[in-house]
């Protein structure tokens, strides 16, 4: 078995390099991916991807820019309230960021890229939240939570079931917070969300 | 002469004995290993292998003397791909063998399904030393760093698919709330003649139990809907269109 293989019909374009399967077309797919990949390699100085770490710190501060700039955008110090064009202006940055963390290099360490995204998406989140887009906001909180499982991410989960109850969404709401609070503990905001999903039941009752 | 024949006796019984122990001895042996070898293989035909060696081969085109050399870097890729295929099996063999070993132990599977899973798992062994040699073969060192890199790949892999899941969620969500958003608006402005007490009370309520930490936000959104339930509906709409 170790020894044996299946002979596959490829063909090899002698100028362009392209592998094509013209009689099997279920190749098709792993040849692109393939393609794909031999394409990111290229570019590589080896034509090996480097050990995952350590890692080339540029990427990084680069999202890290992003994301301050973002949350320098969101909160200014002077007014309470973010105003709507800050909020986009936010939104837009944290995207940015978004892309960069999401568009690291397939080898470099998933790991990372689940703690940059995580963070982005949480803020993205809140800038949502603070236009109103409530759906958004309750899909990238989501995100946030998926990407980061643990205690630690309470904001994100709080975020979510902020969503949920602004949409009218109070058994979702109920579910995720019970939940959140499972994974996170008594954190004080998700308690009083808790409370607040449980009097608008009573309300609902009576 | 009675001696000899009384002793032949015995002897015959003993020969008899030894002899089909022994036939059916290497019987059941031949017969174990004729179908450990027609067993089911535990996974489907490993393709990036199959690539990979196919490219290594590559037989030469119709009218050409010699086929075309393979670039070493689409080699590379190839490798590549082949080692994180390795991964996602051996991911998958540590996850079913737990599982499977209580299943067996209870009884609940056959024992084939258990020797199917071995038999996988020593493949994947010695096909983990293939990657590792050719991987050395083809760039110093690199045998030392591929299942790492295949690895962060898979894992990244599935890292992006969980974000573009949940995200497509959140558009069908969207287009799910800009109807419901306008139903309950349409709603609001038919009550605005008549307008109900009932739904200020109840939006009073809501609001009303906030924490000083989420009072940016809530400020923002929360009280404009809950103070006039008629006024917050349509500043809603003002504002999201923007």
């Amino acid at each position: 078995m170790d020894e044996t293989f299946t002979l596959l019909p490829l063909h090899l374009d002698p100028t362009s390099k392209a592998i094509t399967s013209p009689n099997d077309t279920t190749l098709t797919p792993h040849l692109s991916t393939l393609h794909t990949l031999h394409r990111t390699l290229l570019s590589l100085p080896s034509q090996i991807p480097p050990p995952p770490f350590p890692t080339n710190p540029k990427r990084s501060a680069q999202i890290q820019k992003m994301r301050d700039q973002g949350n320098a955008s969101f909160k200014p110090k002077a007014t309470a309230h973010p105003a709507q064009a800050q909020a986009h202006e936010a939104i837009k940055l944290y995207t940015y960021g978004l892309e960069m963390a999401l568009g690291r290099p397939s080898w470099e360490p998933s790991q990372l890229v689940r703690e940059e995204a995580s963070a982005l998406f949480a803020n993205r989140a809140q800038a949502y939240m603070a236009v109103k887009m409530w759906a958004e906001g309750a899909a990238d909180a989501e995100t946030s939570v998926e990407l980061k499982r643990g205690p630690g991410n309470a904001k994100a989960w709080w975020r979510r079931g902020k969503c949920l109850v602004e949409m009218g969404r109070w058994e979702e709401a109920g579910e995720w917070v019970r939940q959140a609070v499972e994974v996170e503990g008594e954190e004080k905001e998700l308690v009083e969300l808790g409370k607040e999903i449980e009097a608008h039941f009573r309300q609902v009752e009576r | 002469m009675i001696d000899l024949i009384g002793l032949a006796v015995p002897f015959a019984y003993l020969g008899i004995l030894g002899g089909s122990l022994a036939t059916f001895f290497s019987l059941y042996k031949k017969r174990k290993a004729a179908k450990s070898t027609s067993l089911e293989p535990w996974f489907g035909p490993h393709v990036q292998r199959n690539i990979y060696l196919s490219l290594l081969h590559l037989e030469p085109q119709p009218g050409q003397e010699k086929a075309t050399p393979v670039p070493d870097s689409i080699l590379k890729a190839a490798l590549l791909q082949r080692a994180t295929e390795d991964i996602r099996r051996i991911l998958a063999i540590k996850a079913t063998k737990p599982p499977l070993s209580q299943l067996l132990s209870r009884g609940s599977v056959g024992d084939e399904l258990w020797q199917r899973l071995l038999r996988a798992e020593k493949e994947m062994e010695a096909e983990l030393r293939d990657v590792v040699e050719e991987a050395n073969a083809l760039a110093t060192n690199w045998g030392q760093t591929i299942f790492q890199s295949a690895h962060e790949m898979v894992q990244n892999e599935i890292v992006r698919e969980k974000v573009a899941e949940i995200q497509a969620k959140g558009k069908s969500d969207r287009e799910w709330w800009d109807k419901e958003r306008a139903s309950i608006q349409s709603k609001f402005m038919r009550e605005l003649d008549g307008a109900k007490p009932a739904e200020t009370s109840k939006g009073a309520a809501s609001g009303g139990v906030n924490s000083d930490e989420d009072a940016v936000l809530v400020e923002g959104g929360g009280p404009s809907g809950s103070r006039s339930g008629s006024r917050g509906g349509t500043g809603k709409k003002k504002k999201s269109k923007k």
